[in-house]
């Protein structure tokens, strides 16, 4: 029962960073339709921040991590400005600025890779490398930290999306983009806004779990993949999906690791049949969208 | 009027002549270099790159080989065993009479395709799958990287007086980190030693805990770690450490490279590891001051290797007598060279017939002190 229950633990923390890179992508895809495959880079650039100001510089954690947020808006607001808004304004495709994207995912990982080297880069934890134990459940501080840190951001986006006139606004745009358009919502001013936060989500996710994995330039690929695994699961139509996504996706993961008896390895392919068995039977995901109400 | 034209054209061509001879003298060695510079492998071919260009200059310097300086022609696969033969075949049109492969060991089998057609000598200084040499039988081939099977060898010889019985081992997903989990798993049970469980960390992973809590489970004498992938070596240690566990930690040479001091600082102490590189041997000594005052870099394991592999093709090239392909692979096949990795007094060497040249005695075992990679506490499988 013990490994149960810290196993739980575990796999929550998990589930809430791949929740984190899911809401990345949801928050981009629900008001534009573009798949940022970038965001994973996005998570890196954030856990490099991470080793850069609190690492290098050491700076106070708190003061530190504001200020990775803070540049992960920037990041996301100039990615949607450079790769998205000029293909927009041109009327190209939808498939370009994924394309695009997918250019910038290079970019990213590239920049990282001449500046900081290819080896790995310790980032701190907030509150040390202990264990805490509360009643029956017990894991790293950092576990904790991660699902407390997770459950701040999706009530506030779920506060955003449910009680500000912004959030309905990003929902409009969802439902209807050029009804929105003509009601007089500024959709370039959503669409920035939607990448800035996206950017500050993937952000957060890899600050939070650069202090387990360290910050290294290959690590955005496999967040991507973990996240976009967690959306399709939870469905790109409400917020909450992208948690439940992420946390069905890391538990399934390491419950199958620790008690399905399969050889060695095999229990890689798990999240990859999920994610086809959700393409095949439930493409909407667990949580569909709400009906625009008249 | 042909006699004056001779008499115009001879201090000509005399000229000509004098300006084409040094020309000629000047011909490079051109040897091909197959490296990663963006993929899964950059982490080590990086470092492996720098020791191979301080090599050549380091040649150079000197001469050169044959009176000829030696040019390096560098590819970048990407990590990528599907183009992998296609840069070692443009290196093979360009010229080169040798090719070093420093990217991943599969990216390497891949290039024994042209290189067995094109009749080019190719070495991996570096790569450490036993199977590079056996599945081709590429008389062009040769490899001195520190195989998995002697990397097993030695660690258990260093571990024999623990009388182990039941042992876990982890490794991850990479190619290479599956190969050496399988010629360690081998090599614990030639010793008849019983892996109790086997686990392994994918890439990318955020969590070593599920894996640690079945190898806690087992309760074995000891963990061998087989895995290349730094940080997920890195989650390895952390739930090891987080778990509280106590048995022994044995790893592969990837704990060698000295990035774990700074990545995985408060992990470490007490873990053996197996090395390639003595940092008391005095070529280690020398190789390092000569690097530290030509690049003002403090060099390690990785770029022994790629140091290594430059000056032991020099060598062959020397005793070839001539930039000839078919002559640099007679002499390969008879080469003794100490290089700067292995313990003291070791050789590479391919004795009878054999293309795999580190010698089975050749490694350490070194043990972490603190965060500080220590001394080396055994040698060889004896």
């Amino acid at each position: 029962m013990q490994d149960f229950l810290e196993l739980a633990v575990s796999a929550t923390a998990s589930g809430c960073i791949y929740g984190l890179i899911a809401l990345a992508y949801l928050l981009m895809i629900r008001p534009t339709g573009i798949i940022n495959f970038a965001v994973g880079e996005w998570a890196m650039v954030g856990a490099f921040g991470g080793f850069l100001l609190l690492s290098k510089a050491e700076w106070p954690y708190p003061v530190g991590m504001a200020a990775v947020l803070g540049f992960m808006l920037l990041v996301g607001w100039a990615t949607e400005r450079v790769a998205v808004r000029p293909l927009v304004e041109r009327g190209a495709p939808l498939l370009a600025p994924i394309l695009a994207l997918l250019g910038m995912l290079v970019v990213f990982r590239e920049s990282i890779s001449l500046a900081f080297g290819p080896d790995p880069h310790q980032v701190p934890y907030p509150f040390g490398f202990g264990r805490l134990e509360l009643g029956p459940l017990a894991g790293p501080y950092q576990s904790f930290f991660i699902i407390g840190a997770t459950l701040v951001v999706f009530a506030a986006a779920w506060l955003f999306f449910e009680r500000t006139l912004w959030g309905k606004c990003f929902e409009a745009v969802a439902i209807h983009r050029r009804a929105a358009a003509l009601v007089g919502i500024d959709l370039g001013r959503v669409t920035a806004l939607s990448f800035a936060a996206g950017g500050a989500a993937a952000g957060l996710g890899g600050l939070l779990v650069s202090a387990n994995v360290s910050a290294h330039y290959l690590m955005g690929v496999p967040l991507a993949i973990q996240g976009f695994t967690a959306l399709v699961i939870g469905g790109v139509g409400r917020v909450e999906g992208a948690l439940l996504g992420g946390l069905l996706l890391a538990f399934a993961e390491q419950f199958t690791v620790r008690y399905a008896p399969l050889p060695a390895g095999y229990a890689q392919g798990v999240p990859l049949i999920m994610l086809m068995l959700f393409l095949l039977l439930r493409p909407t995901g667990l949580l569909a969208a709400r009906e625009a109400r008249a | 009027m042909n006699a004056r034209i001779r008499r115009l054209c001879a201090p000509l061509l005399g000229t000509f002549l004098l300006l084409a001879g040094p020309a000629t003298a000047q011909d490079t060695i051109k040897i091909g270099v197959v490296t990663d510079k963006v993929g899964p492998a950059k982490p080590y071919s990086e470092p492996a790159l720098e020791g191979i260009v301080f090599a050549a200059n380091e040649l150079n310097r000197k001469g050169g080989v044959l009176g000829r300086k030696v040019e390096l022609l560098v590819e970048d696969d990407q990590g990528r065993p599907d183009i992998s033969a296609a840069m070692a075949r443009k290196l093979v049109d360009a010229g080169a009479v040798f090719i070093l492969s420093i990217s991943l060991t599969p990216a390497t089998q891949q290039q024994q395709n042209v290189t067995m057609e094109a009749k080019t000598p190719q070495m991996t200084p570096m790569n450490s799958g036993d199977t590079l040499t056996t599945q081709l039988p590429n008389p062009y081939f040769w490899q001195t990287g520190p195989l998995g099977s002697i990397q097993i060898a030695t660690l258990l010889s260093h571990a024999r007086a623990k009388n182990l019985k039941r042992v876990a081992l982890i490794s991850d997903n990479s190619d290479l980190g599956q190969l050496l989990a399988r010629f360690f798993r081998a090599g614990l049970e030639k010793s008849g030693i019983q892996v109790a469980v086997e686990e392994v960390v994918p890439r990318g992973t955020t969590t070593a805990e599920p894996q640690m809590q079945k190898i806690r489970a087992a309760n074995p004498d000891a963990l061998f770690m087989a895995g290349v992938l730094t940080p997920e070596n890195v989650l390895i240690l952390k739930a090891y450490r987080q778990a509280g566990l106590k048995f022994p930690i044995h790893s592969s040479y990837n704990l060698s490279v000295p990035q774990y001091m700074t990545v995985a600082k408060g992990l470490l102490d007490g873990i053996t590891f197996v090395d390639a590189y003595d940092p008391e041997k005095p070529e280690v000594k020398q190789f390092v001051a000569d690097y530290v005052r030509a690049t003002g870099k403090q060099p390690y394991n990785i770029h022994g290797y790629g140091y290594d592999g430059v000056m032991l093709v020099a060598d062959a090239i020397r005793r070839a007598g001539a930039p000839d392909r078919e002559k640099i692979r007679a002499a390969m096949q008879t080469t003794k060279y100490a290089g700067v990795m292995g313990a003291k007094g070791m050789a590479y060497a391919f004795p009878e017939g054999k293309r795999t040249g580190f010698d089975p005695n050749g490694m350490v075992v070194r043990v972490y002190e603190g965060d500080r990679q220590g001394r080396v506490v055994h040698t060889g499988q004896q």
